[in-house]
Formats: C-alpha cells, sequence, structure tokens
C-alpha cells in the first residue's frame, strides 16, 4: 500500500494559473520522500492538499488510502504536519502546547504528558518547557513544532521546510531523528526541503517539482540516469602525466563511468599502462548536482 | 450527553486564556461593565440626588417619557427611573455586545493573525467541533462578564430605590432585556465576528467593525427620546424572538463559511 498519493493533483487559487499542475506520484509506506524545489514551486500548496486544507481543482490525492478532503479529521489523525506557517500559541509554555495538541489529538492527560516529557527530551528542550513559546528562539520553536507534529505518533508525517532558521546542530540533531523515525517506527516521511544536502542524507527517493510540475521522480540513482549524470573515475597522477579520454580538473584526470563496478578494472588498465597514480576516486553525482541539472534542463528546455 | 468532548473542552480553556492575555479584549471585558453598569449609573444617582431638580434643564421632556404606572413618581424618582429603564438598558446590552466581539474577534481574528488558526485545523478535531468550542467560549465568557454586571447593575440600582424609596427596579422589561436579549445580543456578537473574520486581516480592523453592530444598538434606545415610540415588554419580546431568528441563520451561514480555504485566505 502506498502511504501517499496523488493522481492529476491540480490546484488554482485564482482560476487562471495553476500553483500546482496535473500532480502524479506516489510515496511507499515507510519511506522518506524528499520533496525539492524552488521557493514557489508548489510545495507548501502540495502538503495543504495532502492534508486537507485546501480543496483540489482537478484530481485527487491519499493519505493511507483515507481522502483528505472527505475525512480530513482521519488524515489528521493518522498524520502529523509541520509547517512554516502552522504556527503555536506564544502565550503558552512549551510544555502547555504539546499538551493542548496532545488533549486535541484525543489523549488522556498521563498519556499527553508523558509523551510530551519524551519529545521535549529528545529535541532539547526540556529545560525549555516552562517557557512561554514566545520567548523561545526560532531553532527552539522550530523544534517545538516538530514535536507538536510527533505528539500523535503519527502514521504519516509531513514536513515542510523543518530545519530552516536551525542552527546545524539541532539540524542534525532533527535530520537524526526523521531518519529514525522511518527506520525504527515505519513512518512515512514527505520532506519538502531546500537543503539538498541533508535531505541526500534522510530521503530514499525524491520528487522535484518547479512551476508546479513534477519535473522529475524517484531515487537519486534513477535521477542521475534520466538526466545522463554518471559516476566518474578520477586519478591524480604524477605531475606532466596525462590520460587519454580524460579531462583535467583541478590536478586531476577524470572520465565518466557506465557503472560503479568498471572501477576496479579501470584502475588496473591505467596501472598496468605504466602510469603513476598517487591517488583515485570515484565522484558520484551528489543530489545538489542533479537537482541543478533539472531545474536549468527545464529552464533551457523552456 | 457531554456538551463538550475533552479535546473540544481543551480548546475552549486555550480560547479562555488567549483572550484573557489579550490586553485590549480584556480591558474591554473589565472596563466596559465597570462604566456602564457602576460608573454611569452611580453618577446618575449622584447628580440626581445632589442637584436641585430646578436646576436640571427639560426636566419637563424628560417626565413625558414616564409611563402610567410611574406618573405619581416625584422629579428626582421620575429621573432615575427613566435612568433605570430607558438609558440604562442601552448601557447594560453594550456589555454583552462589546464582551461577545471582542472575545469572538481575538479567538477567530486573533488566531489567524497569529497564523495558529492553521494549526488548529490540521488537529484531529472536526471543523464542527473547533466552530463549536470557538463560539462556545467566547458565549461563556459573554455570559459570565455580562451575569456578573448585571449583579453589580442590580445592587446600584437597588441602593438608589432604596435611598429614593422607590419600588424595586426590576420589570417584565428588565426580565426580557436579562434573559433574552442579552444572550440574543451575545450570540450574535459572536457570529457577526465569526462572519467578519474571513475578511478582517488584523484584530484591531474586526474590532472596528464591530462598532457598526452597535449603532443600531444606540438608535433603538435613544430613539425612544424624540417620542416616537416607547419600548415595551411586548417590543421588547418582539426583538429579542427577532434577534435569536436571526442568530439562528447567521450562525448556520458563519458555520458554512468556517472554512480552512476561508481562514486561511
Amino acid at each position: 500500500m502506498y502511504a501517499i498519493s496523488a493522481k492529476n493533483l491540480t490546484k488554482s487559487y485564482d482560476g487562471k494559473t495553476n500553483a500546482l499542475n496535473d500532480l502524479t506520484l506516489t510515496v511507499p509506506q515507510g519511506s522518506v520522500f524528499g520533496f525539492l524545489g524552488p521557493n514557489g514551486a508548489g510545495k507548501t500548496t502540495t502538503v495543504k492538499l495532502f492534508t486537507g486544507l485546501l480543496k483540489p481543482t482537478q484530481g485527487e490525492c491519499t493519505v493511507l488510502d483515507l481522502h483528505p478532503v472527505k475525512n480530513p479529521c482521519d488524515v489528521h489523525r493518522v498524520c502529523g504536519v509541520m509547517t512554516e506557517t502552522a504556527r503555536m500559541y506564544g502565550q503558552l509554555t512549551g510544555l502547555q502546547n504539546l499538551l493542548f495538541f496532545a488533549q486535541t489529538a484525543g489523549m488522556s492527560r498521563d498519556a499527553g504528558s508523558e509523551r510530551a516529557a519524551e519529545l521535549l527530551k529528545q529535541l532539547d528542550l526540556w529545560d525549555a518547557r516552562d517557557k512561554k513559546l514566545s520567548d523561545y528562539s526560532t531553532g527552539m520553536a522550530q523544534r517545538l513544532s516538530l514535536a507538536r507534529a510527533l505528539v500523535n505518533r503519527p502514521q504519516v508525517l509531513f514536513l515542510d521546510e523543518p530545519t530552516s532558521g536551525l542552527d546545524p546542530e539541532s539540524a542534525q540533531t532533527v535530520n537524526s531523528m526523521i531518519a529514525a523515525l522511518a527506520d525504527n517506527t515505519g513512518t512515512t516521511v514527505f520532506l519538502c526541503t531546500h537543503q539538498l544536502r541533508y535531505a541526500q542524507d534522510i530521503c530514499d527517493s525524491y520528487g522535484i517539482i518547479d512551476k508546479g510540475r513534477l519535473i522529475a521522480g524517484g531515487n537519486l540513482e534513477a535521477l542521475c540516469n534520466d538526466i545522463g549524470y554518471r559516476v566518474k573515475a578520477a586519478f591524480r597522477l604524477s605531475e606532466g602525466d596525462s590520460l587519454d579520454g580524460f579531462d583535467a580538473d583541478n590536478g586531476w584526470w577524470q572520465a565518466e563511468l557506465p557503472r560503479e563496478e568498471d572501477m576496479p578494472k579501470l584502475l588496473k588498465k591505467v596501472i598496468e599502462s605504466g602510469h603513476d597514480v598517487f591517488e583515485a576516486r570515484l565522484i558520484k553525482p551528489t543530489l545538489e548536482d542533479v537537482y541543478f541539472g533539472y531545474v536549468e534542463h527545464r529552464g533551457v528546455a523552456q | 450527553m457531554k456538551l463538550l468532548s475533552s479535546a473540544e473542552q481543551a480548546v475552549v480553556n486555550k480560547d479562555f486564556g488567549e483572550i484573557w492575555n489579550t490586553k485590549m479584549a480584556r480591558n474591554t471585558i473589565i472596563v466596559v461593565p465597570l462604566i456602564m453598569v457602576l460608573f454611569l449609573p452611580v453618577m446618575y444617582l449622584v447628580m440626581i440626588v445632589f442637584i436641585p431638580s430646578e436646576q436640571m434643564n427639560g426636566i419637563d421632556q424628560m417626565m413625558k417619557l414616564l409611563p402610567k404606572e410611574a406618573a405619581y413618581f416625584s422629579v428626582k424618582q421620575g429621573m432615575f427611573y427613566i435612568m433605570t429603564n430607558v438609558v440604562c438598558p442601552m448601557f447594560f446590552l453594550m456589555i454583552p455586545l462589546m464582551a461577545s466581539s471582542v472575545s469572538a474577534a481575538s479567538s477567530f481574528v486573533g488566531e489567524k493573525e497569529r497564523s495558529t488558526i492553521q494549526t488548529l485545523l490540521l488537529t484531529p478535531l472536526s471543523l464542527k467541533s473547533i466552530f463549536k468550542a470557538k463560539v462556545l467560549s467566547c458565549v461563556f465568557l459573554s455570559g459570565i462578564t455580562t451575569a456578573i454586571s448585571f449583579v453589580v447593575f442590580a445592587c446600584v440600582i437597588s441602593a438608589g430605590d432604596i435611598f429614593l424609596h422607590m419600588p424595586f427596579f426590576l420589570n417584565w422589561n428588565w426580565l426580557i432585556l436579562v434573559l433574552l436579549l442579552a444572550p440574543g445580543i451575545t450570540v450574535f456578537g459572536v457570529v457577526f465576528m465569526v462572519l467578519v473574520s474571513g475578511r478582517s486581516k488584523s484584530y484591531m480592523e474586526s474590532v472596528q467593525t464591530s462598532g457598526y453592530i452597535v449603532l443600531p444598538l444606540v438608535l433603538l434606545f435613544v430613539g425612544q427620546f424624540t417620542g416616537l415610540f416607547q419600548l415595551n415588554a411586548l417590543i421588547l419580546l418582539i426583538i429579542a424572538a427577532a434577534l435569536l431568528a436571526v442568530d439562528l441563520l447567521l450562525w448556520l451561514v458563519a458555520a458554512r463559511s468556517f472554512t480552512p480555504e476561508k481562514l486561511l485566505r
């Protein structure tokens, strides 16, 4: 069963331009899906459609086979949502905020207190539990929002820029938590982010969206293959030496490999042909390379 | 059957705290009743007692407003009767109107302004439950304010009645005002604000809009001084019935307009 699915999902706010255009995607249960795109690409609109805050203009979507338009409460019962625009109550303390949202999720006071304490400790907010949210720093408020999204032990988690505004340490904590959630509890994560390095560390598959259209989807390998990005072999040779069919780049001689498995054979060949190899390495395309490749490619195509 | 589930109760408690923490709402809920049921009636009473009747202007015109059953009152008694039955009802009804509209502005528009409404809409609570809990918290808060105000008002006016040797002030008019019109106005203030909340961008803007609903109330009571009409129990009963019908209609319209798309616009 897919945890999240969308078919021809379209949303227009003004009836003229589509903020989201014909989105079709599926996210398997227990996976971490990175939804990537520039500002205004339609990421937040997609999250709002999946969580029933918006009604689609066309198409449909489901979360664990539940329809967000028909059964928004059921969808909210099984999912946690963290978006930049969904804030918490400034006059309540961190703990009171979590207790309130635990209660609205139907948890008893005791169960809510226990869960709130667990999350506050995990997110390093326990010492600030009795501080009013209005006195929290941006990073602390962001972590509390994540705690709020997790309070009802969601099966599906929608996270819209969860690490924006966080210092690297906090971002690391949040990312580790997201990865652990998927690994240990089978939570499906739909992660909208700009932070491609973090996304590469924790996501299983990706969707790249630009101007409301999904321009690519799949795991990193599939994305690389689709755009024609390959693994490169790179060798550092003695000064003045060169390799035929290789490009020089900052003291390294590089060439694309059809497959990663071809590297040992190529290395052997280079050594056997009499070159002194000081260093050899495989350069894999990063998510950042692939993402910019797709965005540029789309720009050129347009 | 429980009126509110524990989740709805949590929303009500949270809203009480939030309204109380909104300085303007808190000040309105405290200061308006103090002025309307304590300061103004006491000032008026002191004025009636201490200023000689011959120094007051327009006494004859005022005395014409007295109904037949109060025709035997002295000038001072008559002035106090007019204050109690013509002027004070308007002051008194300002309380549920202002209390309900400022609390609803804080609860609905304030929540939208602070971007917390989206978070609330993402909870497993249904829209109906959120709407019900929010409306009830405003109605309840306004109801308590009105009830306490009436007790204070009754004490002030009773003291005046004793001092001026007049019969107890409570009559059919006041019973209809307190038991029907005040609750009707409370609900009206809240649902009106819910309807406005979709268009208002800020708490202040919505509070300013509530000024429009004060106007008909003032005209209704001040209009009596023109001599064209006089509000009696029957007219008040008809107004109350019409208001309750309007409330029901507006409640239905407001509940239908309470959708995420409108609230997050």
